[in-house]
C-alpha cells in the first residue's frame, strides 16, 4: 500500500507540478486541473481513518504525501486538506469533499445561540484561504475544543501572501454554525497549531531534499576553473553539511509523524519543527551559495523551494516557540534526570 | 534520495525492562561515583566495572552463544550502551572489543581465533586498541607505511602507530598494514590479531594530551615477529575489512553522549530557575538530541538487518560532533560560571574537563573533512 500511495502521488506530481505551474500559482492563479486529478486518486483523503471512508492507510504513511508535496513544491493545500479531513473525522463532521485548509483558532471567540454556535473574531495567515471550500479550525467553547468548519463563501477573505507567493489570507470570521458545522472533539489531536506544525516539518524536509538534489547536479554541471565545481572541497563540504541537515530534519518530521496519535507526538512535534526551521536556515544557505548568481533569479526553480521553507518556518510556531516548549518540558518534567526525560517516549510536554 | 532516509527502528526497541535492569545496575555501581569522573565519558577506564557489566550479560551481547556472547539484537546492545554512557560509565576497557573488534573476528577471524578470544571478550576480561593511525598517515590511511614481511613461520613487523588510545593497558591489538605491492593504493592491506602481552619487540609509551591525560600511545614495531596465525582474515583484504568497521564505530550513541555528564549539570541548575532565553536553548540542545539519537538508533537497525550503512554512519559522527563539541559554548552562553580544573564545585569541575575533551571530538575516528568528503561522494558528486 505505502508503495502505491507514494508510487501515485510521486507519478502525479512529477508530471504535473512543473515550474511554470508553481509561476503561475506564485502569480495568483489556482491550478484547479491538478486539484481534480488529486481528488480523483484520493490522496485528500488519506489521513482519515477507514471507516470515516478513508482507505486504511497508517498515518505515517499517509503524512509522508505531505513531503513528497513537499518535494515538488505542489502550490495546492493537500496537506490542509489531509489534517482538515481527519479532524473533521475526528469531530464527527461530515466530509463534504472539496479544498480545505486550517488554522489556528486563538483569534476566535464562540458562543452558543439557540441550536448554533456562533463564532466571531479573526484568523491570520489562513493557508490558501482565497483557493479553499471551508476552513477547518479548533477553538474553545466551554472550556472543551470544539472543530469549526466554516464555509468561505459566508467570510471576509483579504489576500495576504507568504515569501513564496502563496496565499496566506487575513480572514473576518462573523457567523452562526449549525450542528452540522461544529462539534466538540472528543479526543485531542494535540490542536491545529501542532497538527499543522507537523505537516509543515515534512513538507520542509521534502523540499530540502529537492534542494539538494538540485545543488548536487550544479555542482556536477558547472564549470569553472576547468572542472566542476563540486570537485572543489568547500563545495563538498557545504553538500554534505546540507545532506546532515536534511537527514536530520527528516529524521524528526518522520519519528513526529509515526508518533501520530500518541503520547509522544507533543514533543516529537515540537523537536520536528523546530530542528526542520533551523535546518532550513542552513540549507537554503548554502544552496544559494552554490548556485551562485543564478539561483537569486526568477528564471531558476531553486527559488520556489528556498522561499518555501523559510515561509514555513515561520508558520504554525516558530523554532523559538517549539524550543521554549520542548526546553520547558524537560526543565520542568518530574524525571530524576534530564536522560530519563529524553528517554521517556511518553513524557508530556508542559503546556504554555 | 536514500542518503536522507534513516527508517524509523523496529517498533518495541525501547527495550524498556532492560534499560530498567541497567539503570538499577548503575545506580549501585556508581553510586559514590561524581561527576567529574563521569565526564570522562567512554575515556573512563576500570577493568572491574567491565567484568561485573559482563557478568550481568552486557558485553558481548550481539555475539552467538557458542563464543560466549548472548545472541542478543543490536538494538538491545544500543540501549545497555546509551545507558551507560549517559550515565558516565567507565567503559573504555571493553568498548573497542565489543563494538568493532569482536564482531570483526567472528566475521573474518578463523574458527581458532573465534574460540581463543570472543568468549574472553564476553566476558569482559579483554581490552583491545586500534594500531590504524601512523605518524604520516592520519586522514589518508591509505599512507600506511607500517609493513609486516612475510618470513618462515609468520611475518616481520617493522613501524610505528600513534594514538592508539588505551594500548599501555590493552591485551591485543587489531594492527592495520601492509603487506605486499599492489597497484591499487587500497590493495595489499593486512590485519593481524596481535597478543601485546606475550608479543616481543613491541615499545609502547605515552602520548598525553592537552588536558594531561594519557589516553594515546605510540606503538613502535622493531622487527617484530607475529606467527602466521595471527593475521586476521585475508591477507590483501585489509581495507575493505577495515571500512566495514567503520559504520560499527561511527554510528554508536557515543559520537554524540561524549559531553553528556556536562549537559545534565547544566540542566541540574537551570531546573531551579530559568529564563525563557535559558528554555529556549534547552528546548534545541532536546531537540537535536531526540533526533540524533533517533538516527543512530536507525543505523544499530540496519546493521542488525546486515546492512553496511557506512554513509548514514558517516552523517551520524558528522552531527554527533558538531553537538557534542557545542555544549561547552552553550553551558557558557547560559550560565556565567567559570571553568575549575578539579574545582569543588562540580559543575566547574565538569566544565574544565570538558572544554579541554571536545576538540578530540571531530579528530578521533574520521575527521570531520574526511566525514564530509563520505558524505559528498554518496550523494552522487562525480
Amino acid at each position: 500500500m505505502e508503495s502505491m500511495i507514494f508510487d501515485t502521488a510521486e507519478r502525479l506530481f512529477r508530471d504535473h507540478v512543473s515550474h511554470g505551474l508553481r509561476e503561475d500559482a506564485a502569480a495568483g492563479q489556482c491550478p484547479e486541473a491538478l486539484w481534480t486529478r488529486i481528488e480523483e486518486a484520493g490522496l485528500h483523503m488519506a489521513l482519515v481513518p477507514e471507516e470515516a471512508g478513508g482507505f486504511g492507510v497508517p498515518a505515517s504513511e499517509a503524512l509522508g504525501l505531505v513531503r513528497i508535496a513537499g518535494a515538488h513544491g505542489l502550490p495546492l493545500p493537500l496537506a490542509e486538506t489531509l489534517i482538515a479531513n481527519a479532524v473533521l473525522a475526528r469531530a464527527g463532521l461530515a466530509l463534504s469533499g472539496g479544498r480545505l485548509t486550517i488554522a489556528e483558532g486563538d483569534g476566535l471567540q464562540l458562543e452558543r445561540r439557540g441550536g448554533a454556535v456562533h463564532a466571531s473574531g479573526h484568523l491570520t495567515l489562513v493557508p490558501f484561504a482565497r483557493w479553499a471550500d471551508r476552513i477547518v479550525t479548533i477553538a474553545a467553547l466551554d472550556g472543551a475544543d470544539h472543530v469549526l468548519s466554516l464555509p468561505v463563501k459566508d467570510l471576509t477573505v483579504t489576500p495576504a501572501r507568504d515569501l513564496a507567493g502563496m496565499p496566506r489570507d487575513d480572514v473576518a470570521v462573523d457567523l452562526d454554525l449549525p450542528g452540522a458545522n461544529a462539534a466538540a472533539l472528543p479526543v485531542s489531536m494535540g490542536g491545529m497549531r501542532r497538527l499543522g506544525a507537523l505537516v509543515r516539518s515534512l513538507a520542509t524536509t521534502g523540499a530540502m531534499e529537492t534542494i539538494l538534489k538540485m545543488s548536487v547536479e550544479y555542482a556536477n554541471d558547472r564549470v569553472q576553473f576547468g572542472r566542476p565545481i563540486g570537485k572543489f572541497q568547500a563545495i563538498q563540504q557545504y553538500l554534505a553539511t546540507m545532506a546532515g541537515e536534511t537527514a536530520a530534519s527528516r529524521t524528526a518530521a518522520e519519528m513526529a509523524a509515526d508518533s501520530y496519535d500518541t503520547a509522544a507526538f507533543a514533543l516529537n512535534v515540537a523537536a520536528a519543527k523546530s530542528r526542520a526551521g533551523e535546518a532550513a536556515e542552513t540549507v537554503g544557505a548554502l544552496a544559494h551559495q552554490i548556485h551562485g548568481a543564478i539561483g537569486y533569479t526568477q528564471e531558476h526553480a531553486l527559488h520556489h523551494f528556498t522561499k518555501r521553507i523559510w515561509s514555513w518556518r515561520d508558520e504554525f510556531g516558530t523554532e523559538l516557540d517549539w524550543t521554549k516548549e520542548l526546553g520547558r518540558a524537560a526543565l520542568s518534567s518530574p524525571h530524576d534526570t534530564f536522560w530519563h526525560f529524553i528517554t521517556d517516549s511518553t513524557a508530556q510536554g508542559a503546556m504554555a | 534520495m536514500t542518503l536522507t532516509a534513516f527508517p524509523s527502528p523496529p517498533p518495541g526497541a525501547d527495550y524498556d525492562d532492560l534499560r530498567q535492569e541497567v539503570r538499577a545496575f548503575l545506580a549501585k555501581e556508581l553510586a559514590d561515583f561524581p561527576p567529574e569522573k563521569r565526564a570522562e565519558s567512554w575515556n573512563g577506564y576500570n577493568r572491574d566495572f567491565s567484568r561485573k557489566l559482563a557478568q550481568r550479560g552486557w558485553v558481548g551481547m550481539t555475539f552467538p552463544k557458542e563464543y560466549g556472547g548472548h545472541a542478543r539484537s543490536a538494538l538491545e546492545r544500543y540501549v545497555v550502551s546509551e545507558e551507560l554512557l549517559a550515565a558516565g560509565a567507565p567503559v573504555i576497557s571493553h568498548w573497542i572489543a565489543d563494538r568493532q573488534s569482536g564482531p570483526l573476528i567472528l566475521a573474518k577471524g578463523t574458527e581458532d581465533q573465534k574460540r581463543a578470544i570472543v568468549p574472553r571478550i564476553a566476558a569482559g576480561e579483554l581490552c583491545f586498541c586500534i594500531g590504524m593511525s601512523e605518524p604520516d598517515s592520519g586522514s589518508d590511511l591509505a599512507a600506511t607505511r607500517t609493513v609486516a614481511t612475510e618470513v618462515e613461520g609468520g611475518f616481520r613487523v617493522n613501524g610505528t602507530k600513534v594514538w592508539t588510545t588505551y594500548a599501555h593497558v590493552a591485551d591485543y591489538m587489531i594492527l592495520f598494514c601492509r603487506t605486499g605491492k599492489s597497484d591499487d593504493r587500497h590493495g595489499g592491506m593486512s590485519q593481524f590479531l596481535i597478543d601485546l602481552k606475550t608479543t616481543e619487540n613491541i615499545q609502547i609509551s605515552p602520548i598525553i594530551d592537552l588536558g594531561g591525560e594519557h589516553h594515546f600511545n605510540q606503538v613502535v614495531f622493531d622487527n617484530t615477529f607475529l606467527p602466521s596465525d595471527a593475521l586476521l582474515g585475508q591477507q590483501g583484504e585489509g581495507w575493505s575489512q577495515v571500512m566495514s568497521e567503520l559504520a560499527f564505530e561511527r554510528s554508536g550513541p557515543e559520537r554524540f553522549l561524549s559531553s553528556f555528564a556536562l549537559i545534565e549539570e547544566l540542566i541540574r541548575l537551570l531546573r531551579k530557575d530559568s529564563t525563557e532565553a535559558q528554555q529556549a536553548e534547552i528546548g534545541r540542545l532536546s531537540a537535536h538530541l531526540k533526533v540524533l539519537r533517533q538516527m543512530s538508533r536507525s543505523v544499530a537497525g540496519m546493521l542488525n538487518e546486515g546492512e553496511n550503512p557506512a554513509l548514514q554512519a558517516a552523517i551520524v559522527k558528522d552531527l554527533g560532533a558538531l553537538y557534542e563539541q557545542d555544549i561547552p559554548r552553550l553551558a557558557r552562553s547560559l550560565l556565567s560560571r567559570p571553568a575549575v580544573p578539579g574545582g569543588r564545585d562540580s559543575y566547574a569541575a565538569v566544565l574544565a574537563y570538558t572544554e579541554l575533551a571536545v576538540p578530540s571530538f571531530s579528530l578521533r575516528g574520521g575527521t570531520r573533512e574526511i566525514l564530509r568528503g563520505i558524505i559528498a561522494r554518496g550523494l552522487g558528486l562525480r
